[in-house]
């Protein structure tokens, strides 16, 4: 119960968030260089008349406070604008454009955790040994290294040389199987899209899992030293429980809050990675949007992510709390 | 006292292996433990109290290792070394093995109650369950059942609603309510002995007497056999039967409480005694022990506490005295100091000390003992084997 009141209370808190979010969205990208008029004319031929009335009928006439509320009224009802480039709805475009970019990031999270934590564990358990030291090494060329280029390494290894897995594409595991070329059944889907996913994925969660590891491998060092940890010991509890179970749930406090919070690079980074593996995700849409100063575009898909983070950031609190139970929900009892 | 001790330990040496050089912070102790009695031990920190009671359970972390001793319990060896055929040092084949010492002996048989209330229990999983399992695991009783123990083990140990409490996670508790979470821990897995590593220390001084009250009450009525580890002799002469005093990893004193206290033997447990606080006495009267307690990585020679002794002799920086009886009609009463007669090596002949500065610390002292050039040390030897 207490626990669905702070749900409530954190979510009544992103709104003011989001009303900031979206002035400061409003404001760059009118301000921004560029003119959506002459853009929508593309340098043909036109007349005073022609440019007030495209004005007129984008309310482009109108002064800046009054279209951004106009703007927000659109946004409540779903309806984030038109396209100048594309002459097609935003909110159409993002919702075609979302799902592979959020299918490249949760599977690069997942990737990354999978393999972060038991490489962590094993790090600390065995701290200072050969094992931790390759861990370190790795973990400093993860973090050190762009996405893109282990993108483009990774192409040139597995794709060109090896020809092992496709360099570029997704396949879509929500389409049908008849939609997609040369395959005819859900289990040739899933199995294509796995194939198209894991180099993007492992490029995009590198980072991530470098970050992971070395954190992962601190909390269990400083958990194992813990007086708990002693305690158990002492009661007899097996040295794998107490690795699995005692010192363990402890230490993933903060991996929740790392998670929640690499987020923003993570999508920061799915736009190059994206990019290198020609994947038409948001991250792309983006990239081009911007290069077309399609500024609707830019507003809708700036506001996107900006919601995709603040819910994030939620979602790692209200995990948290649930999680670890000194979290007091903000109010004193 | 003919009956086999619960516990003995004989020469107990653990030492720890770091960059500096090795660190001997149990080196050499004998005690033993009777079915029922509560035994202190009692010594400033660093003297390798804590160090010495988890070797019992062999729970010494790394670096550390116990490298020469015996230790047996209800007359299963729990560390042993015999000389191997090439004469090497090994494991005698009557040493339990990890798992039977973590199975057969860990909690329950010889249960420990820790320092930090505050710290001992784990912060994410309730009190209750972490207390179930612990009786799950050294009684081998079912789910169920242990749950219902733990509940009765809460009553018992004086928390109420235990009910409700047993829900609870650690940080609804206060220092007090969680120690005695640790000693219903220690007590619910039945365990025959307990060690309680200054378990009081941490706590207010109200809370500490209620405790000390509660622990009394408990040990009379389960018969339990507790190690009492403490810097604090108040609360030795309050619930201890008998008391090992130790100074920079040695037992230098050894006697039932009474004896310790009205007949003291070792200056340094005379030293303990003036520089605690007592009604009878102003702040001016107490009397520090001057200077701080040598690392135990360059133990001085002789007597370690030859530095700081103010009854110390020339004599007393060559002579490294092992305990001897010096006193006591029924209960032996052993002390580590060569002015008693029992050591008869010419203390009452030997000049005082002159060469001690106004402040005399336990480095000061070693440095002018290798100036002076005094009769070569068979003790002071870094790495080696000391001669016993």
């Amino acid at each position: 119960m207490k626990l669905l009141k702070y749900t409530i209370y954190r979510l009544l808190q992103a709104i003011p968030v989001l009303i900031g979010i979206s002035v400061i969205t409003f404001l760059l990208a009118n301000l921004g260089p560029g003119d959506p008029v002459s853009l929508m004319l593309q340098g043909q031929e036109h007349t005073e008349a022609q440019v007030r009335a495209i004005e007129q009928r984008y309310g482009l006439d109108k002064p800046l406070h009054e279209r951004y509320v106009t703007y927000m009224a659109g946004l409540l009802q779903g309806d984030f604008g038109r396209s100048i480039h594309y002459r097609r709805p935003v909110a159409d475009l993002m919702l075609e454009r979302i799902g592979p970019t959020l299918l490249l990031v949760l599977s690069a999270y997942a990737f990354a955790l999978v393999t972060a934590i038991p490489l962590g564990i094993i790090a600390a358990n065995k701290r200072n040994e050969p094992t931790d030291h390759v861990s370190r090494i790795v973990a400093l060329f993860g973090v050190s290294t762009p996405s893109f280029w282990i993108g483009i390494v990774l192409i040139l290894i597995f794709a060109v040389k090896l020809g092992w897995f496709p360099s570029s594409g997704l396949v879509y595991p929500w389409r049908s199987p008849d939609s997609v070329r040369g395959i005819s059944s859900y289990p040739e889907l899933y199995y294509e899209t796995l194939r198209h996913l894991l180099l993007p994925m492992i490029a995009l969660g590198t980072l991530q899992m470098a970050t992971i590891m070395r954190v992962e491998r601190t909390q269990m060092i400083e958990s194992l030293q813990g007086e708990y940890v002693k305690l158990a010991r002492a009661y007899g509890v097996p040295e794998r429980t107490i690795l699995r179970k005692h010192a363990f749930n402890v230490a993933q406090l903060p991996i929740i809050t790392i998670v929640g919070l690499n987020l923003s690079t993570a999508i920061g980074g799915a736009v190059l990675v994206e990019t290198v593996f020609n994947i038409n995700g948001m991250g792309r849409l983006f990239v081009d949007a911007i290069a077309q100063n399609d500024y609707q575009l830019v507003m809708g898909i700036t506001m996107m992510l900006g919601f995709l983070f603040v819910m994030g950031v939620i979602i790692t609190d209200i995990s948290y709390a649930y999680v670890d139970p000194r979290v007091t929900y903000g109010e004193s009892d | 006292m003919s009956s086999e001790p619960l516990l003995r330990v004989e020469n107990l040496k653990t030492q720890f292996f770091t960059e500096a050089g090795t660190v001997r912070a149990v080196d050499g102790i004998s005690f033993e433990v009777r079915e029922g009695e509560i035994v202190g031990l009692v010594g400033e920190s660093g003297a390798g109290k804590s160090v010495a009671s988890m070797s019992l359970l062999r729970l010494v972390e790394d670096p550390g290792e116990i490298v020469a001793g015996e230790i047996t319990y209800k007359g299963e060896t729990i560390f042993g070394l015999e000389e191997g055929p090439n004469g090497e040092l090994r494991e005698r084949d009557d040493v339990l093995s990890n798992e039977e010492i973590r199975t057969r002996i860990r909690g329950n048989e010889i249960a420990v109650i820790f320092q930090d209330p505050m710290e001992s229990l784990n912060p994410v999983f309730t009190v209750g369950g972490q207390l179930r399992e612990f009786i799950e695991l050294n009684r081998g009783l079912g789910e169920d059942e242990a749950k219902a123990e733990a509940i009765d083990m809460l009553r018992e140990v004086g928390i109420p609603d235990p009910e409700q409490r047993y829900e609870e996670y650690p940080h609804q508790f206060s220092g007090g309510m969680r120690q005695r979470v640790l000693i219903a821990m220690a007590l619910a897995c039945e365990p025959s002995l307990i060690i309680a590593d200054e378990p009081t220390t941490a706590l207010d001084v109200t809370v500490e007497g209620q405790i000390l009250d509660l622990v009394d009450e408990l040990q009379a009525k389960y018969g339990t056999s507790f190690i009492w580890v403490t810097h604090d002799l108040g609360v030795v002469a309050e619930i201890c039967d008998r008391v090992n005093v130790m100074y920079l990893g040695e037992i230098v004193e050894q006697a039932a409480v009474d004896d310790l206290f009205y007949d003291t033997k070792h200056p340094y447990t005379d030293a303990l005694l003036d520089s605690m606080p007592r009604p009878d006495r102003t702040v001016d009267d107490l009397e520090p022990i001057e200077g701080v307690m040598p690392e135990a990585i360059d133990p001085p020679s002789g007597c370690r506490f030859h530095p700081r002794c103010p009854h110390a002799r020339e004599v007393c920086k060559r002579v490294h005295p092992e305990p001897k009886i010096v006193a006591g009609d029924g209960e032996p009463h052993r002390a580590a100091c060569v002015k008693h007669d029992a050591f008869d090596v010419g203390y009452d002949e030997s000049p005082p000390l002159e060469d001690r500065g106004p402040t005399p610390s336990g480095e000061d002292s070693a440095d002018t003992d290798s100036e002076s050039g005094l009769a070569p040390n068979p003790t002071a030897d870094d790495g080696g084997e000391r001669r016993e």
